[in-house]
């Protein structure tokens, strides 16, 4: 099935790196997550948090 | 601006809601009668209502109708409110519904018929898998036509969840659902021996992870705040705790298989990962306790509140306990006990249970616009069911470490102290508390049945539901500063390729290299295909679902090694399709049930077919009377041979003309055996294929003194 590949990954030495490389990847994805949402304001927080309540305070202008 | 008047579909929510009860409570049951089953073996009524065939119907009842319908009930209500926007199409919403119930009964038909591909919550056969694949495409169609046609412009922390739910069970479900149909309801996994392991504990473990609790965390995310009347604690944390969870947990499944034969590396990384879970997990559990700040005077009161906190109290325990028990060193006492068993029911009953039924006590009365028939009955179903929990966790628990203590308790002499059959019947007491946590839970949903139906005669459904809301101004131009995350919550194509990267990246990590490194899987050149017969018998094992409560998988401790032989290794599986290492020994290991002092004669194993009591007293296993009756089916033999060499099991070319007379020739000479034992019994039985598959059993690896 997946010859082609097979033939390049069958080649690799030393697999015992990919938790090593996972684990970087997962550290870099994380670090670059918690310093963009640090950067989000307040108010704009705020305002997504409130997205649920919406819908109430339309239907009680309604009636 | 000029306000759009629209309506909100609640028929569809209303008939998500009926069928969650129902099938919560069909679940339920066929869990209690298991259960039952353990205790009183002669509850194994007829072929079709065995132990080995209804806890896959339990399995996937609680799983896939149970909190399946209440994914949907859920999402289809606060979808619709989060988007502002009814359902993309009332069609497609009907197709969805009836499709998914269709599923359900042709799975709860199936089951018992002892149609299964052998995998594990992935047990039916291929065209339901189609079907699924289906239906699931049509939810998510319904789902995304209904996101680009809101009329609210940021996408919910909720909705993410339901996203990311969708494509990364899509992807789960056809990447292990690759298997090779040989008739109409038989099928071999494309994948073998260690490969399928992997896959379907992949496979298994994300099915917890995004179908158990993904979306029930997107329910958490609404109607927790809703229930609680104040918005979620932190809306930051959820963002982290969204992409932390999805990112980490596909990463954890190789934990299922810590000490078996899968490659080192890939259970050292499936641990690391498991371990790092628990930080999102907690952050999602206290953003949810947290939301209750200042507001736990209403806790008393409210019995929706009281549901929620249990179900979220749970939900802390069970990712708790979770990384906890992927430790090698706690995998190495709790794996294939019943503490296993303790530790997914705190998560079945306390965490998906109890947010279904706070939210089905919300969402009725809301959409009936009446108020709930009794609060006095619902706060006994409270009662009921987290006194249930508990009936049901603290006896499961204590079973776990009594057992595994019990296999692993070696005598001064340095033997092992008790036979597996002595654990066995030492744990029936806790079976039989178990029995009583699963009625008191059950009988609180029944109540909750009660309660509901009278609550539904008190009011009357508003099938469309006035609402208003202003249009989504098409032409929005972004701020230059703004949020790069702002720009991917508005935009839900953007966010669901995002996520299918984010997943992708730990499966592929993981499975890529076990699937095209040679070396992973070391070949062992005196394991041989299986013999036709062995074949047909190693299908009844399959379909009988024996790898239910035995394992096929020896762990290299002294206990294990002792008491079952030489340790398990990757090579002895490669013809496997589908691998049957199992996840739980209720029953003995099986692995080298052929060779070596386990190595029983033919007439005792069918002895112990049609009375296990009667050559092991106080056995629990069901009797097969029906393997004795029933003729062996060989008209698929040829294409089952076939289908085996398409999947690359190296048979010989033109094998299958003969294989039907090699089948013969091995059946007479068991039936030779049997007779001069005093069994007279026809060649044709399905009980001989059984009995060459379980004398095969560990024989490749036991003729060659292998290094």
């Amino acid at each position: 099935m997946f010859k082609f590949i097979k033939q390049y990954a069958e080649t690799i030495n030393h697999v015992n790196i990919y938790p090593m490389i996972s684990l970087a990847i997962f550290l870099l994805f994380f670090i670059v997550l918690l310093v963009f949402v640090k950067k989000i304001s307040k108010d704009k927080i705020e305002e997504l948090s409130n997205i649920p309540f919406e819908d109430d305070l339309l239907n009680k202008t309604k009636l | 601006m000029q306000l759009e008047k629209f309506y909100y579909d609640n028929r569809i929510v209303k008939n998500f809601t009926y069928a969650t009860i129902l099938w919560g409570c069909v679940g339920m049951l066929a869990g209690l009668w298991i259960a039952l089953q353990l205790v009183f073996p002669s509850l194994n009524i007829t072929q079709y209502g065995s132990f080995g065939r209804l806890r896959p119907l339990h399995t996937n009842a609680v799983i896939f109708a149970f909190v399946g319908n209440g994914i949907f009930m859920g999402v289809y209500y606060s979808l619709q409110r989060l988007c502002k926007a009814r359902m993309f199409s009332d069609t497609l919403s009907r197709i969805h519904f009836w499709g998914w119930q269709l599923i359900i009964v042709a799975a709860a038909i199936t089951l018992p018929l002892g149609l299964t591909s052998g995998k594990e919550y992935a047990e039916l056969e291929w065209p339901i898998d189609i079907a699924i694949t289906i239906i699931w495409v049509i939810f998510g169609w319904n789902m995304f036509g209904t996101i680009i046609k809101r009329r609210e412009k940021h996408l919910y922390v909720a909705i993410w969840f339901y996203i990311a739910t969708f494509v990364t069970v899509a992807v789960l479900h056809l990447v292990n659902s690759f298997e090779l149909p040989v008739t109409l309801f038989k099928s071999y996994s494309w994948y073998s021996g260690v490969q399928d392991a992997l896959v379907q504990w992949w496979y298994g473990h994300n099915a917890v992870a995004f179908f158990l609790t993904t979306p029930y965390l997107g329910l958490m995310y609404y109607f927790l705040p809703k229930a609680a009347n104040r918005p979620v604690y932190s809306y930051k944390l959820s963002i982290i705790h969204f992409w932390a969870l999805i990112f980490l947990y596909i990463w954890a499944g190789p934990h299922h298989l810590l000490y078996t034969a899968l490659p080192n590396w890939a259970q050292s990384l499936g641990v690391v990962f498991s371990l790092m879970l628990i930080f999102p997990s907690w952050g999602g559990m206290i953003n949810g306790l947290l939301t209750l700040r200042g507001a736990w005077d209403r806790v008393r009161d409210d019995v929706i509140l009281k549901f929620m906190v249990v179900a979220i109290t749970a939900y802390g325990m069970a990712t708790f306990e979770g990384p906890m028990l992927s430790l090698k060193t706690v995998s190495a006492i709790s794996h294939y006990t019943d503490w296993i068993v303790a530790h997914v029911h705190v998560g079945a009953l306390g965490w998906n249970g109890m947010l279904t039924f706070g939210i089905i006590y919300w969402l009725i009365p809301r959409i009936f616009k009446t108020e709930l028939y009794s609060k006095k009955l619902a706060n006994q179903h409270f009662w009921l069911g987290t006194l249930g929990i508990i009936f049901y966790a603290v006896p499961m628990y204590w079973a776990g470490f009594t057992q595994s203590a019990m296999w692993k308790q070696f005598t001064d002499a340095g033997q092992l102290k008790y036979t597996f059959l002595e654990t066995v019947t030492y744990m029936k007491p806790f079976y039989a508390m178990r029995s009583l946590g699963g009625s008191l839970y059950l009988i609180g949903a029944l109540i909750m049945v009660y309660n509901i139906i009278k609550t539904v005669k008190k009011g009357s459904l508003v099938a469309d539901e006035a609402a208003e809301a202003a249009p989504l101004l098409k032409d929005y131009t972004p701020h230059a500063t703004e949020h790069w995350h702002r720009k991917i919550e508005r935009k839900p194509v953007q966010l669901m390729v995002f996520s299918i990267i984010v997943i992708l990246i730990g499966g592929a990590v993981e499975m890529i290299p076990t699937f095209l490194i040679k070396s992973n899987v070391p070949t062992i050149s005196s394991v041989k295909p299986y013999t036709p017969l062995e074949l047909e018998g190693r299908d009844i094992y399959v379909r009988e679902g024996c790898y239910v409560c035995h394992s096929q998988m020896i762990r290299p401790f002294r206990s294990e090694t002792e008491r079952y032989g030489e340790y398990s290794k990757a090579g002895e599986f490669v013809y496997d399709h589908p691998f049957q290492w199992g996840s739980k020994r209720t029953g003995p290991d099986l692995a080298r049930e052929g060779t070596g002092n386990l190595k029983k004669s033919d007439s005792w194993h069918f002895r112990h077919f049609r009375d296990p009591a009667s050559m092991s007293e106080g056995s629990i296993m069901p009797a097969y009377p029906a393997l004795l009756e029933n003729d062996l089916n060989i008209s698929n033999t040829k294409a089952k041979i076939k289908a085996m060499r398409t999947l690359g099991v190296p048979y010989a070319k033109d094998y299958e003309n003969y294989a039907l007379q090699e089948l013969v020739t091995q059946s007479k000479s068991i039936s030779i055996n049997l007779k001069i034992d005093g069994i007279q019994v026809s060649p044709k039985k399905e009980v001989i294929a059984l009995i060459a598959y379980m004398q095969r059993l560990g024989k490749d690896i036991s003729l060659n003194n292998q290094k």
